[in-house]
């Protein structure tokens, strides 16, 4: 892309509801202005996969909790872990959807300016940003430790170790960032995501996907209980996992579709002030 | 070859917008977004690719004893071409670099690096010399090398997607060829392979010794290879359409779509 004009003399701007006010360095496109939600959000995100990381470590090896489903060790360490993720996962989604429709509903008839929508853009992005940190540790990171799991250590239960971080931590905080981004870009991005232009079908593919996911587990405990399928880790019955990583394709139109209004953006303000248009050659 | 053709020629329209495009100074498009794309994509190209190919070639990539002449040269250059082909055809429309296939095959390397380290070694206890991943970078730059000089998604899928297959397993053959040598085990001749299946005993090696290649080309002998390659090249074509419809119709036509009714 090209350069960015950092030497344009400011301009006053009133501030109407639903937007910041500019402090140096937290302008719109800043690392830490608009930017500062790609950041926070993939830290709080990865930071958790992390911690369930190192926690399986110690609790399914090293103390041998993780071994025996009908142990009271099991109960205590991974069942307890299994509804505190359940619910937490749940309070999070609600809470944040909810805030979203709530303060979105009331930026609807609120003029916004151009600085406030790239400054959007920005967090959309960053949005988008955590939800790729999301699908990769649902579909790299967690499958490589679900896969050496099950290769490993026989299942006596559909909630594995492996299984209660990956499918019900994981796969609901998919849905949670692919819905909740789209959330956001209909109510704080108009003029791209705005429900006069109807449901894009970017995230109908990018939501499809998480869903899909999540439905997959249900037919995966029931095939796992109904066939001895641990010799075959690329058993044919695991191929419908790979469709979420296709449908997931939907997530390069995002980007596109974002930095086309940014385009216009530029041009607009080119209009209002048409000698900044060209660089010198 | 005319003058015409040797002479530098004026850039005409399309070409002069664009560097117009290019060169003119934005007040918010900068550098921060083209940094926040390439790194934040490639956690979802690494999920995308990694998932493929744990779920079409997974087993015959985490060890080192299927590893075979039979199906690993078959079943993993069709899974692993799939994700490469669709961001090959993003890169090569969005901005003409023919990358698309090395940039995915950077993110596979790390994703499957990590995975195996972190889980299969750190998390499972196997070494790493038993798990180790297929690499497909040195495939995956002759596929974008295709691309270049042929300006052509068939015919890169015809000779690029045939020949991903050979240097997948030639790249590879290397790493391999040390746990091919042959050891005395109670007696029998087996490889060093072989031997670390018998020595860490996963749940998908209920007898001692599992028998990755079956039937009557284990006869053929010297060909059993070349059979292989040849028709794990003809399936990469198949899987570099299938990657092509993904980055064509599920990554590409869906900008600016909007469903109407719901």
């Amino acid at each position: 892309m090209a350069q960015t004009t950092s030497s344009r003399p400011s301009v006053q701007r009133r501030h109407p509801p639903g937007e910041r006010p500019d402090r140096p360095g937290r302008g719109p496109n800043d690392w830490l202005g608009g930017w500062r939600t790609l950041f926070v959000a993939s830290a709080l995100l990865a930071g958790s996969f992390i911690a369930l990381r190192l926690y399986q470590q110690v609790f399914a090896w090293y103390n041998e909790a993780g071994l025996d489903a009908a142990s009271p060790a099991f109960k205590k360490y991974w069942f307890t872990l299994f509804v505190g993720e359940v619910l937490l996962a749940g309070a999070i989604t609600v809470g944040w959807w909810a805030w979203l429709v709530v303060s979105g509903r009331k930026l609807v008839d609120v003029p916004t300016s151009r600085r406030e929508e790239i400054r959007r853009i920005a967090v959309f992005w960053g949005l988008v940003g955590a939800t790729c940190v999301v699908l990769y540790f649902m579909a790299s990171f967690f499958p490589n430790q679900d896969g050496v799991w099950h290769q490993t250590a026989v299942r006596d239960t559909a909630l594995t170790p492996s299984h209660i971080v990956m499918f019900f931590w994981a796969f609901p905080l998919g849905i949670t960032m692919t819905v909740g981004t789209y959330l956001y870009g209909r109510t704080r991005l108009p003029a791209v995501y705005g429900p006069d232009k109807g449901f894009p079908w970017s995230f109908f593919l990018l939501i499809a996907a998480s869903v899909t996911e999540m439905m997959q587990v249900a037919m995966n405990e029931w095939g796992h209980s109904l066939w001895i399928t641990e010799e075959i880790f690329a058993a044919p019955f695991h191929w419908p996992f790979v469709t979420y990583g296709w449908l997931a394709s939907g997530i390069f139109a995002l980007w596109a579709e974002t930095l086309g209004r940014m385009l216009q953006i530029e041009e607009e303000m080119d209009a209002d002030e048409p000698a900044l248009e060209t660089a010198p050659a | 070859m005319s003058t015409a053709t040797t002479a530098a020629r004026a850039p005409d329209d399309r070409t002069a917008a664009l560097r117009a495009l290019l060169d003119k100074r934005y007040r918010f498009i900068d550098r921060k977004w083209d940094i926040v794309f390439w790194v934040t994509a490639a956690f979802v190209v690494a999920a995308a690719v990694d998932i493929t190919k744990l779920l079409f070639a997974g087993d015959w990539d985490f060890w080192t004893d299927w590893k075979d002449r039979q199906w690993w040269p078959i079943v993993t250059p069709f899974a692993v071409i799939i994700i490469p082909s669709a961001l090959q055809y993003i890169q090569w429309l969005a901005w003409r670099m023919p990358t698309g296939a090395t940039y995915t095959a950077l993110c596979l390397a790390a994703a499957s690096w990590i995975g195996r380290t972190m889980n299969w070694s750190w998390f499972g206890g196997f070494p790493i010399n038993f798990v180790w991943p297929v690499s497909i970078i040195a495939a995956a730059i002759w596929l974008d090398w295709v691309l270049l000089k042929t300006k052509s998604f068939v015919l890169t899928s015809l000779i690029g997607g045939f020949g991903f297959a050979l240097i997948m397993w030639f790249a590879n053959a290397t790493t391999m060829a040390p746990f091919l040598q042959a050891v005395d085990w109670m007696g029998l001749p087996i490889t060093v392979a072989d031997l670390q299946g018998i020595e860490y005993v996963r749940s998908q090696t209920p007898e001692y010794l599992r028998m990755i290649e079956h039937g009557s080309l284990r006869t053929f002998l010297g060909e059993t290879q070349y059979v292989s390659l040849a028709f794990g090249g003809t399936l990469a074509i198949a899987g570099y359409w299938l990657g092509q419809f993904i980055g064509r119709m599920l990554a590409i036509w869906p900008i600016g779509r909007f469903i109407k009714r719901i």
